[in-house]
């Protein structure tokens, strides 16, 4: 509940974060900019058989293979075309890096952790619960704040590296 | 104490030393069996446990010093010549270099355990125990096991001859000894409790490498070199950029290209020369292990080695060690006979068993060869009938290479009476996945009455390896050149299909076949044509064909891992990235055998 009194107090212990804000689909998403190590542009990607529905396949990343996840199939949004605007967002996952494909990166923008707000329990149905750390609601523009370390349930971790045969 | 362990890298030296010197002992104990009479072998051998002796009670390690101080007693005795070397005296010695081990273990683990030493220092006491005036004093060993209490233990005292090398040691012993600069540190102080936590994972055998100073500097000229062709193409950029100088651009360029290729190439075998390491590490613990199984068999065996000096890479080295000592034991157990049974065959008392390596091209080739009986196919398919392994029918329509492949099953175990050495019906199976994680094949050859002998095929290495570059509807997957036999181009009207399972006659063996775009899901998109290229591989002792839509030739290919998250993708091994930057997947072709055999045909054709 943040009353008005509330908010203010928090304010004042409240430190300043920085988000890497991209887009997919019409929403707006975020993500903490420490986890990010680059952004790249999509480049060709090499299909991984018996592997689960979201992930694209793996990328050469200056001599690096690493994984690249479709965060619109993980979303059951529907497919689009890659174009000019597609962007692959390479984080640190659990010390590994992970390429997320995204529809395009828009900005870096700040915020104030007194801003975030827990997810909506509504939301429940669409996104697992799980990832979703919070949503920031700035006068015209809806946020939502992903912890892309957890875009992963612990099931499909286990899953994933134990086989997924 | 806890200056003592802080110097890790002193300790690390001891360990490493230790054990190499203890590998060695046990090779050296057992030829010195053999040919008593070697007083240059005796003397080395005494020499290597002074120097343990020596090492471990300059850290302060009292168990060891004990131990060892009692062993080379008695070695010092032997080397007087006031003993012969008997087989007595060696199950003793040999014994107690096996506690050694057992306490140079432990200080690996960072775990000081108090192990009870009496039971080997009351065997070794009767041969130290006799007239000579040193051994007087040792007749009193202080019998508290409890070290921490007990200043460096027994009143050590080097036997003569060894001064030098005794400094190191508290010296209470009349005779004198040129007192030394360094004290005594390590004897006053309790046994040392645990070297710093943490660090014992990376204290085990083969984390540290001894590199002959020649390849370094070799690796350094080749270094050397790379750098000089990066000047060169820095040099060519600005040429380039400048446009000047750019009359043999062209030529220029080419000749550059090459000589890149040839330095790099270069490079890589010297860097994957370092981490060869010869077989000989593995090997040296056999003499040992065939002379303690021939003496519990009651057989007698000569154990011949031939080409140990093969080098190949650590991390097959590593992995090899428990499928050859399966495999040893094994003819000792089932193959070689009786002394008695042997003489009644018509042959030597003494069996042989020859172990040997050699290199073929880029595989080594390890075969295990006994002149015992043999396998005898007819026995062992009856033994698979009624384990319920196979049915009659299946037997007969199988080869004699098919039946003998049967030994490779699980459970599967031929002599009659399981014996703590082997016949626990696992042997055969933990070879074969052993081999398998290698990418290696296995073979087996039998002739009844004859002895057997056993193959086996590895990689020289696992970081860099060699393969068959093949398209797959587009998509480009790399295969180990080492599990690849033979590629052919064949009919699509040759294919037959038993029970569902597309097989192809191939010589005289029916071979399974594959299709890797069903397995992996690739999308069929070119038309059909009506002949169809087919790689074999074979993995251990299965083979099998898969279909692909072009072979694109040989490479070599740097193995690059997935990651952990897509590490377990059944059927791929990993990665390669290609010359034109794409990744391309590396099969693996245990795995893809694997994913065939779960589909329920075909996992009996070999």
């Amino acid at each position: 509940m943040a009353t008005a009194s509330n908010f203010k107090k928090d304010e004042t212990k409240a430190e300043l974060i920085q988000l890497v804000s991209f887009n997919l689909e019409r929403e707006e998403y975020g993500v903490y900019v420490l986890k990010v190590r680059e952004i790249i542009r999509m480049s060709n990607v090499t299909r991984v058989p018996n592997t689960p529905y979201y992930v694209e396949g793996v990328i050469n990343l200056r001599g690096k293979v690493i994984p690249i996840i479709s965060l619109r199939k993980k979303f059951a949004l529907p497919e689009a075309e890659t174009d000019k605007q597609t962007r692959i967002i390479v984080m640190d996952v659990d010390g590994e890096l992970m390429g997320f494909i995204v529809d395009a990166v828009s900005e870096v923008i700040r915020i104030s952790s007194a801003e975030i707000q827990p997810p909506p329990a509504a939301v429940n149905g669409g996104l697992d619960q799980e990832y979703l750390s919070g949503v920031i609601n700035r006068a015209d523009r809806l946020l939502v704040l992903l912890d892309l370390e957890r875009v992963f349930s612990k099931a499909e971790r286990d899953s994933l590296m134990s086989s997924a045969a | 104490m806890s200056q003592l362990c802080e110097d890790m890298e002193l300790l690390e030296g001891f360990l490493t030393e230790t054990t190499e010197l203890l590998e060695k002992m046990d090779d050296d104990l057992v030829t010195l069996e053999k040919s008593p009479d070697n007083m240059e072998l005796l003397n080395s051998i005494f020499r290597s446990i002074h120097t343990v002796k020596g090492a471990s009670s300059f850290l302060g390690f009292e168990l060891l010093v004990k131990i060892t101080h009692k062993t080379e007693d008695v070695l010092n005795r032997l080397r007087k010549g006031e003993f012969q070397v008997t087989a007595e005296i060696m199950d003793v010695i040999l014994e107690a270099v096996d506690l050694i081990k057992l306490l140079v273990n432990d200080i690996r683990n960072g775990e000081i355990v108090e192990r009870d030493l009496d039971y080997v220092i009351d065997k070794l006491q009767p041969y130290i125990s006799g007239n000579f005036a040193e051994a007087t004093v040792l007749t009193q060993p202080p019998q508290d096991t409890s070290t921490a209490a007990a200043p460096v233990a027994e009143e050590a005292s080097p036997p003569a001859g060894e001064t030098a090398a005794a400094a190191v040691e508290p010296v209470t012993r009349p005779e004198p000894v040129s007192s030394t600069p360094t004290p005594p540190p390590a004897a006053a102080k309790p046994a040392p409790s645990k070297p710093a936590a943490g660090r014992t994972e990376e204290l085990a055998d083969n984390t540290t490498v001894r590199i002959d100073v020649k390849r370094l500097d070799d690796l350094m000229n080749q270094v050397g070199e790379i750098v000089l062709e990066r000047n060169r193409i820095l040099q060519m950029n600005v040429d380039y950029q400048t446009r000047e100088n750019m009359v043999n651009f062209g030529d220029e360029f080419g000749k550059l290209a090459k000589r890149i290729d040839f330095v790099t190439s270069e490079l890589q075998m010297q860097v994957l020369k370092i981490r060869m390491i010869p077989v000989e590490k593995v090997f040296k613990k056999f003499p040992r292990i065939v002379r303690n199984l021939s003496r519990d068999l009651g057989k007698e065996v000569e154990l011949e080695i031939i080409g140990e000096e093969t080098e190949l890479d650590r991390s097959v080295v590593d992995e090899i060690g428990d499928p050859l000592i399966h495999l040893i034991r094994n003819a000792l157990d089932h193959g070689l006979e009786q002394p008695e049974e042997r003489v009644a065959a018509g042959k030597s008392r003494t069996g042989k068993v020859v172990l040997s390596a050699t290199h073929e091209g880029n595989q080594i080739i390890i075969s295990i060869k006994d002149d015992g009986r043999g396998i005898d196919p007819e026995k062992l398919a009856r033994k698979a009938i009624d384990k319920g392994l196979v049915t009659e029918d299946q037997v007969a329509g199988m080869s004699q290479k098919e039946i003998l492949d049967l030994i490779f099953l699980p459970g599967f175990s031929t002599k009659e009476k399981a014996t703590d050495l082997s016949g626990r019906g696992v042997g055969m199976d933990v070879v074969r996945t052993n081999i398998r994680k290698l990418n290696g094949i296995i073979e087996l050859r039998s002739e009844v009455g004859a002895g057997s002998e056993i193959i086996l095929k590895l990689p020289l290495t696992l970081a860099i390896i060699q393969s068959l570059l093949v398209e797959v509807e587009h998509e480009v997957y790399s295969i180990p050149l080492a599990a690849v036999l033979e590629t052919l181009k064949v009919d699509n009207s040759s294919f037959h299909y038993i029970g569902g399972q597309e097989v192809l006659k191939l010589r005289e063996s029916v071979l399974p076949l594959m299709r890797l775009q069903r397995v992996f899901g690739v999308t069929e998109r070119s038309e059909k044509s009506s002949q169809s290229y087919i790689v074999v591989i074979g993995v251990a002792e299965k083979r099998i064909g898969l279909i692909v839509t072009r072979l694109l030739g040989q490479q070599e290919v740097a193995i690059k891992s997935l990651g952990k998250y897509l590490a377990k993708a059944p059927g791929i091994a990993g990665s390669t990235i290609m010359g034109d930057g794409r990744v391309a997947l590396i099969i693996d072709p245990a795995g893809v055998i694997e994913m065939d055999d779960s589909g329920g045909m075909g996992s009996w054709a070999a």
